[in-house]
């Protein structure tokens, strides 16, 4: 009796890590194609920049913004993904250079909510600010 | 112990191994991740770009600094004034610090005397991105040994790792000490490292690298290690080359003419 229980429970165990080791197998082959379509992405066309309207609407920018900077330099840095492209088609390149081709129109886009928000981000320690550029 | 715990154990065990057992033979092979050997292979892979570089010594004139001075211009390389800490993507060195293993006993004084241009080699087994623990240096797509400052911790085991002292290390802020400031590319701040990045801001544009475009003399050959028609690997077939420390199995990009 008790023998048939154990015996039970090793089969459990068998059906378990063979469903883990199935899950485990499908992350790490959803990895590759990613760094295939970065080759791909090496000739990149460049991309003309539509400065008439945002990447996104200006409510999401205000509170995403580092989230979609963090997403482009990772993208663009280490996977060769270059071109965003909007849910209504439009593309753009993944670079502080394209939020700077607008918003750099006034150099205190970025220093005006920062001050008002308090918050110290480090981006023009290295990044040269707009303020800097206009100098 | 129990006798039935270890009963127990040895069934959930055997029952474990089963389980991958049946697991690994119900995988096809194209589930599986492929190794990706384009940067040791001697044949090219469809699709996949190795850059790399050939520098030709001869043309190379004494005394010449064009490129040198493009380059740290264009990606603001701060000028500390000091040996000690300075900065470097590009510079010269001389023909027995770059090659101080070349084996040829008697080398004519002319070629000892000669000074040799040395920037990063972009190895295709790069130690410095094995010894970073960040992942801040990582070997991309194309070859390119590159750099994520943002991530860099300036823990400089890079440079330790770093057979060919390509990379510096800023023990000050840079951004005073560079004499120009380019506001199309960043400086760096202080605590990170610093080396070539090959371009990659300029070979995203489909520009050339800045030291092989402001090269008066051609002395500077670019293209694709792993496409057997470019340029640079027909100038490869062509003439006799030397990389710097092969024997360390780092496989350089950068090829030289001596």
């Amino acid at each position: 009796m008790n023998n048939r229980i154990q015996a039970m429970y090793a089969l459990l165990i068998a059906v378990a890590m063979f469903v883990a080791a199935w899950f485990f197998m499908q992350s790490v082959h959803g990895g590759p194609s990613s760094a295939r379509a970065a080759v791909a992405a090496r000739a990149a066309a460049p991309v003309a920049i539509d400065s008439t309207r945002c990447v996104a609407s200006a409510e999401w920018m205000k509170s995403h913004h580092m989230q979609l900077l963090n997403k482009w330099r990772h993208d663009s840095v280490r996977e060769g993904n270059r071109t965003h492209v909007t849910s209504d088609g439009r593309h753009f390149d993944k670079s502080l250079n394209t939020c700077l081709g607008c918003h750099a129109s006034n150099p205190m886009f970025c220093f005006m909510c920062h001050e008002y928000a308090n918050v110290k981000p480090t981006c023009w320690n290295c990044h040269v600010s707009p303020m800097e550029a206009t100098k | 112990m129990n006798q039935q715990r270890r009963d127990f154990l040895r069934k959930a065990g055997l029952g474990a191994i089963a389980g991958l057992g049946a697991a690994a033979g119900m995988f096809p092979l194209f589930a599986l991740e492929k190794t990706d050997l384009s940067g040791f292979s001697e044949k090219p892979m469809p699709g996949k770009v190795r850059w790399g570089m050939l520098i030709d010594t001869r043309k190379c004139r004494e005394g010449c600094t064009e490129c040198i001075a493009r380059c740290h211009h264009d990606h603001n390389v701060p000028d500390f004034g000091k040996t000690k800490n300075e900065v470097k993507w590009i510079w010269k060195s001389g023909y027995e610090e770059a090659f101080p293993t070349a084996s040829r006993q008697f080398q004519q004084p002319e070629v000892k005397e000669r000074k040799v241009l040395t920037l990063c080699n972009h190895c295709a087994e790069a130690p410095c991105t094995r010894a970073c623990p960040t992942e801040a240096t990582f070997r991309r797509w194309d070859g390119i040994v590159s750099m994520d400052y943002h991530r860099c911790i300036g823990c400089r085991f890079c440079m330790a790792a770093c057979p060919y002292g390509s990379r510096s290390f800023n023990w000050q802020d840079p951004r005073p000490a560079v004499k120009e400031l380019t506001t199309a590319y960043p400086t760096r701040e202080r605590g990170v490292v610093e080396k070539c990045n090959f371009c990659a801001e300029r070979l995203v544009k489909g520009q050339l690298p800045a030291c092989v475009d402001s090269c008066p003399e051609r002395a500077l050959l670019f293209g694709d290690l792993n496409d057997p028609n470019s340029g640079l690997r027909r100038a490869l077939d062509e003439n006799e080359t030397m990389q710097r420390k092969p024997e360390l199995g780092t496989l350089p990009s950068l090829f030289y003419i001596i």
